[in-house]
């Protein structure tokens, strides 16, 4: 979207928050929301090599919402166990460590950030195309015989930038004003989303590869990325990958070859055609963490 | 229409083998294609084989020595640096190597096509790129060096995620608390030294008594105590039933006899499948054997006369140095050039911690062969050198014939075992008498003087 299309007075008020945005974001001048005490929890259990599942269901038991929030994913199709899950305890030993770590995290994340009144329905579509980003980023890691470990974290958080943008307009409107238009939002997030998700990455204490994608995932930037973990590109083509998910009546597979990722991951028709096979499990598996 | 050109040599692979063959027919002026299915130059070698090995294997070395020096420094590096700097040194090493590679090609003059080869006949190919758009080339001669990858075991889920192969270890984001490797390979050896010495908790399974059963005994003896006193264990004779992740926290290990075996991951190193799939070498009038491989002979030349194959993909000894001398003499070969005596004396050089090396004939093949053999002995530790070093082990064997004055073969293990072994290469290169091991003089204080140490083990023999 550009500031052409939206009319004057729209675009005087669009160009006076990005500057003021800009200015708050690079003087540092910001009250970034902090990361959810359980998901910082859930990130120094995931890292501390001596810790144990005892300590992650510990922490998930203290919160009744999150509990609540695994159990219905535990019960969810694309984990269904063979009989139904139960209880907490049953459901944590069904999914695993890393799955409850990072579905904690995730929900945490998903209830702390991703929620803005007056924006529900746009947050949701960021939040699926955040997740289907994280999914699909482990099966391209995965194809690439690459670790998966780290791809689902820089996925899921890789637009960290676009919610914060939403707190941030409406930190700096005046609240008896009228609504602004999502078109007028999504201008700025455009401009902005990436420098304010390095921004709150870096205040979050993320681990490094995690920031690294959040800052460089786009097209234009993926290459300057240093990381071995690759983190930003796999990042880059999942989030190609995840607009089709979110969004079916967009895909146009060619489009989605012919991008200069898809080379430098090295893919071949047949291991992009692979992953486009996905697209339904990905879905399905989105949606289970949104229903 | 598809576009076609004409060479006089087109190289499939541009690892060691496909390298070397190619620069050896652009140096004969040849007009010489090179395909790689990879965006990079240098194949498996540089990107997930040999050179990460050794880069991790030397970046584990320096930081535990960094990391003993505590009466020095007054510090503690947090485990997540560890993975991190590992990783990051590992990647500059190998984007190095990789430029250097690319640089000596484009140099040499060769045409470079980035896409996977297939032939159409036994003298045309067609590449297909990315975007899935063919290129067709014909010559009169080609080299298949297609390399290899991680064998996939039919019973053993490989993830990515907990149960790795030898590719997806080299992406690892922390250093898990313990390890499962199963194999007892080169691979496999190499790999579960590099993390036991990093304080993972390993355990390697195989089928074999003793990993590495080529290498001579005494070699392999004092790499299971070194291994074992880092914390590892190797667990032989042992039949692999089933190998998984709980889908909780750990896989899991089950043995033929039983026994199970937990760990946060596994490393699965059971050998490796030459990459042919996406050749079609029958359009060329090839039949893969029932390993997977392409059949040569002695010149690397396959049953198609003007076709060789060079590298992993003819199966063993399946190192990088072999590899890039077949290269070079397959094209020599095929343009009757004089490609030298043929190497009488390869060395082998295993990278475990320590290393192990060897070159010529074990001690049983000198028996077998000689009717008997003397064997003279220098251990590190009593060697200057092995002492100013911190050497706990290291060990010398030098295997000469009954007479105690042909030398016939060196093993060595220890720290700098596959530089030290090339002494003992030109030895029996040259049939050098073993008194001038003892009659010349070595730089003091070297590991070199372990040569002179086993030629008067082997003098003080001869003279019973």
């Amino acid at each position: 979207m550009s500031l052409a299309s939206t009319c004057p007075t729209e675009q005087a008020e669009i160009e006076a928050l990005l500057s003021r945005l800009t200015i708050q974001l690079e003087q540092e001048a910001l009250d970034l929301p902090l990361l959810p005490v359980v998901a910082t929890q859930v990130l120094q259990i995931s890292g501390d090599p001596n810790a144990d599942v005892t300590k992650l269901s510990a922490l998930i038991q203290q919160d009744q919402a999150l509990a609540g929030q695994i159990l219905r994913i535990a019960n969810s199709p694309a984990y269904a166990a063979r009989s139904p899950i139960v209880s907490l305890q049953q459901s944590i030993a069904w999914l695993g460590m890393n799955i409850l770590a990072s579905l904690a995290f995730t929900v945490s994340v998903q209830s702390g950030v991703f929620k803005v009144k007056g924006y529900e329905k746009e947050i949701q579509a960021l939040w699926r195309q955040a997740l289907a980003t994280g999914l699909y980023g482990k099966e391209i890691a995965r194809r690439n015989r690459h670790n998966v470990e780290n791809a689902f974290l820089c996925g899921i958080l890789h637009t960290i930038g676009k919610p914060l943008i939403i707190h941030l307009i409406l930190q700096n409107t005046d609240k008896e004003s009228p609504q602004l238009s999502w078109t007028m939002i999504d201008t700025i997030i455009q401009e902005l989303s990436i420098l304010a998700g390095g921004k709150l990455a870096e205040a979050w204490q993320l681990p490094e590869p995690v920031q690294e994608a959040i800052r460089f995932y786009p097209d234009e930037t993926y290459h300057q990325a240093t990381s071995p973990t690759k983190g930003a590109i796999i990042t880059c083509l999942a989030d190609h990958l995840a607009s089709a998910v979110v969004d079916p009546s967009s895909l146009d597979e060619a489009a989605i070859c012919a991008l200069p990722v898809v080379q430098d991951l090295n893919f071949y028709p047949e291991d992009m055609d692979a992953l486009f096979e996905l697209k339904e499990t990905i879905q399905q598996s989105v949606e289970s963490f949104l229903t | 229409m598809t576009s076609s050109s004409s060479y006089d040599l087109i190289v499939i692979g541009s690892g060691p083998a496909g390298q070397k063959a190619a620069i050896q027919g652009a140096k004969a002026g040849k007009h010489v294609a090179l395909i790689e299915q990879t965006r990079e130059v240098g194949g498996a070698c540089v990107y997930q084989g040999t050179i990460p090995s050794k880069t991790l294997r030397e970046t584990a070395l320096k930081m535990v020595q960094f990391l003993h020096a505590t009466d020095v420094f007054d510090f503690r590096m947090r485990d997540d640096l560890k993975i991190a700097s590992l990783m990051t040194r590992l990647d500059k090493v190998v984007r190095a190597h990789g430029e250097f590679m690319a640089e000596q090609i484009s140099r040499n003059g060769i045409d470079r096509f980035h896409g996977r080869a297939q032939f159409q006949s036994d003298r045309e190919i067609k590449v297909q790129g990315l975007d899935g758009k063919p290129t067709m080339l014909s010559a009169p001669l080609l080299v298949i060096a297609t390399g290899s990858r991680p064998r996939v075991p039919d019973n053993i889920p490989i993830d990515h995620e907990n149960i790795l192969d030898s590719d997806s270890i080299l992406s690892l984001v922390y250093l898990p608390k313990s390890l499962t490797v199963l194999g007892g390979g080169v691979i496999a050896s190499e790999y579960a030294s590099i993390f036991a010495l990093l304080g993972v908790q390993v355990t390697m399974i195989d089928t074999a008594d003793r990993p590495l059963k080529f290498m001579d005994k005494e070699l392999t003896d004092q790499f299971c105590e070194a291994f074992e006193k880092t914390g590892g264990s190797y667990r032989g004779q042992q039949k692999i039933q089933s190998a998984q992740w709980d889908g909780f926290s750990k896989v899991i290990t089950q043995l033929g006899n039983g026994e199970t075996f937990e760990s946060e991951k596994m490393l699965v190193a059971l050998g490796r499948v030459a990459n042919i799939e996406h050749l079609n070498v029958q359009a060329a009038g090839l039949t893969p054997t029932a390993r997977g491989l392409v059949s040569v002979n002695d010149h690397c030349q396959t049953t198609v006369n003007h076709i060789y194959a060079v590298g992993d993909v003819i199966g063993p000894p399946s190192l990088a140095s072999c590899s890039m001398e077949q290269g070079r003499r397959a094209v020599c070969h095929a343009l009757k050039l004089d490609s030298g005596d043929v190497p009488e004396h390869i060395p082998m050089g295993i990278y475990t911690i320590p290393e192990m090396s060897s070159v010529g004939l074990s001690e049983q093949e000198a028996i077998d062969q000689y009717g008997g053999a003397l064997v003279g002995r220098a251990n590190f530790q009593e060697i200057a050198r092995g002492q100013i070093s911190g050497m706990t082990n290291g060990l010398l064997k030098m295997i000469v014939d009954t007479n105690g004055e042909k030398l016939l073969g060196v093993h060595i293990v220890g720290e700098g075992a596959t530089e030290l072994i090339h002494i003992g290469q030109m030895g029996l290169l040259h049939n050098i008498h073993i008194d001038r091991f003892v009659e010349n003089i070595f730089n003091f204080p070297t590991l070199a003087e372990t040569y002179r140490v086993a030629a008067l083990d082997i003098a003080k023999q001869r003279k019973k």
